[in-house]
């Protein structure tokens, strides 16, 4: 049998710590009104000593291969639709961040990547991040050395994508685990396996034609919509470096 | 200093465990989930100071762990105040074998408790579209983390009760 404590002595409390404890109090209030952005800087040096090298080209070569073949026949479609329209953004290099990857937690609800790259360096909340493969996801919050990234398979992830063979957007929710689903809808789309998924050019919250993922299968139809589990090209698991994107949409 | 570092062990201790929930080690991991690492703090912590003491740490373990973590309007309060609160109840047993057993079973249920209370939140806010697509996995994430903190709870808790045992 468990033993139950029957009667509670506040010791703790009894003793002489009321100093402390108030300092703790303040420290606690400074985390919770500056969104934990002490520890996202303490964590930045502390973590600095572990940051990636640049070897990690066997990993991610597969996942490179593929987004140079989707992006090229993107590109080569959209320059044929899009002749008239060659004012479209344009991203040059000194539009984009480099920055490692300093924390990654892509298990469990809490999927997110910590940056070594904050407000110091002009990462603005909302810039798409990308990695070799595709878009990896948007970052969420800021502090002065670090910034946070809500990938796409967290619960909280919602983003307008454009499936190119059929001419058609839909919303792409993080689930919690690995594949996030896409919602039509509709039910009469006519997807299928292996369609490639890009941003939509009507987000409001990406630019254009980033490529984001491959339908791996398509669910049951349900009365009014239809739902797919989408396979991401981007592997947070296996990047170490991304790309802040500076893009005003 | 000295003294002063090894009579506040237990509070310095704390300030360490967000920067472990930063680092979430993969290969501790099963499917990439992790061990609900709060809870390894606040069993000990409970079982010393009982469960007032346990509500307030529980709580303020919440605020920072939101403070880090991306989770909008989700909070893990709730679930490290009723665990903190429930583990304050219990004594450390003198069987080695029962307590590492103990520490073990605690921490499960807690995270199951923690874990369960999170993903309530996203079936209550979020859109009734999303809610079954969440269920899943959902459930897969709550199992892999109750099974890894029930397993790595002997280790860490005795470790850790030992410390604020020598440090109270």
């Amino acid at each position: 049998m468990l033993k139950i404590r029957r009667i509670y002595n506040a010791r703790w409390r009894h003793k002489k710590k009321k100093g402390i404890l108030f300092i703790f109090l303040l420290f606690l209030v400074f985390v919770r009104f500056s969104k934990g952005s002490l520890y996202k800087d303490f964590y930045y040096y502390i973590s600095k000593p572990f940051w990636p090298g640049q070897f990690q080209r066997e990993v991610i070569s597969k996942s490179l291969d593929q987004e140079f073949l989707i992006k090229s026949k993107q590109l080569e479609k959209d320059n044929k639709r899009l002749r008239e329209l060659l004012s479209l953004q344009r991203l040059s290099d000194s539009d984009t961040i480099s920055a490692a990857v300093i924390s990654r937690k892509n298990g469990s609800w809490w999927r997110q990547i910590i940056l070594n790259k904050g407000s110091k360096d002009g990462v603005e909340v909302g810039s798409p991040v990308i990695g070799p493969g595709g878009l990896l996801g948007r970052v969420k919050s800021t502090s002065f050395l670090t910034s946070s990234v809500i990938l796409l398979t967290s619960p909280e992830s919602k983003v307008g994508v454009w499936i190119d063979r059929v001419q058609t957007q839909g919303l792409l929710v993080g689930t919690g685990n690995d594949y996030p689903k896409l919602i039509f809808y509709t039910k009469d789309v006519d997807v299928k396996v292996g369609d490639f998924v890009s941003s939509s050019p009507a987000s409001t919250l990406l630019p254009p034609n980033i490529p984001v993922g491959i339908i791996q299968s398509v669910d049951k139809k349900s009365n009014s919509k239809k739902t797919v589990n989408v396979l991401l090209l981007g592997k947070p698991q296996a990047i170490d470096w991304v790309q802040i994107l500076k893009v005003k949409i | 200093m000295d003294k002063f570092f090894k009579k506040n062990l237990s509070v310095i201790s704390f300030i360490f465990i967000p920067i472990l929930f930063l680092w979430h080690p993969n290969w501790l991991g099963i499917m990439r989930i992790q061990p609900y690492w709060p809870l390894f703090w606040l069993l000990p912590w409970s079982m010393i100071y009982g469960p007032i003491n346990g509500l307030i740490v529980g709580l303020f373990l919440g605020i920072i762990l939101d403070s880090i973590s991306i989770g909008g309007g989700f909070t893990q309060i709730p679930g490290l105040i009723l665990s903190g609160i429930w583990f304050g109840r219990f004594t450390k047993d003198n069987n080695t074998l029962v307590a590492h057993f103990r520490y073990g079973l605690l921490c499960a249920i807690g995270s199951f408790l923690c874990g369960s209370l999170y993903s309530l939140q996203f079936f209550i806010q979020d859109s009734p579209d999303n809610k079954l697509l969440l269920f899943f996995p959902s459930v897969k994430n709550v199992l892999a983390q109750v099974f890894l903190t029930g397993l790595f709870a002997p280790l860490f808790c005795s470790q850790l009760f030992g410390l604020f045992k020598r440090s109270k």
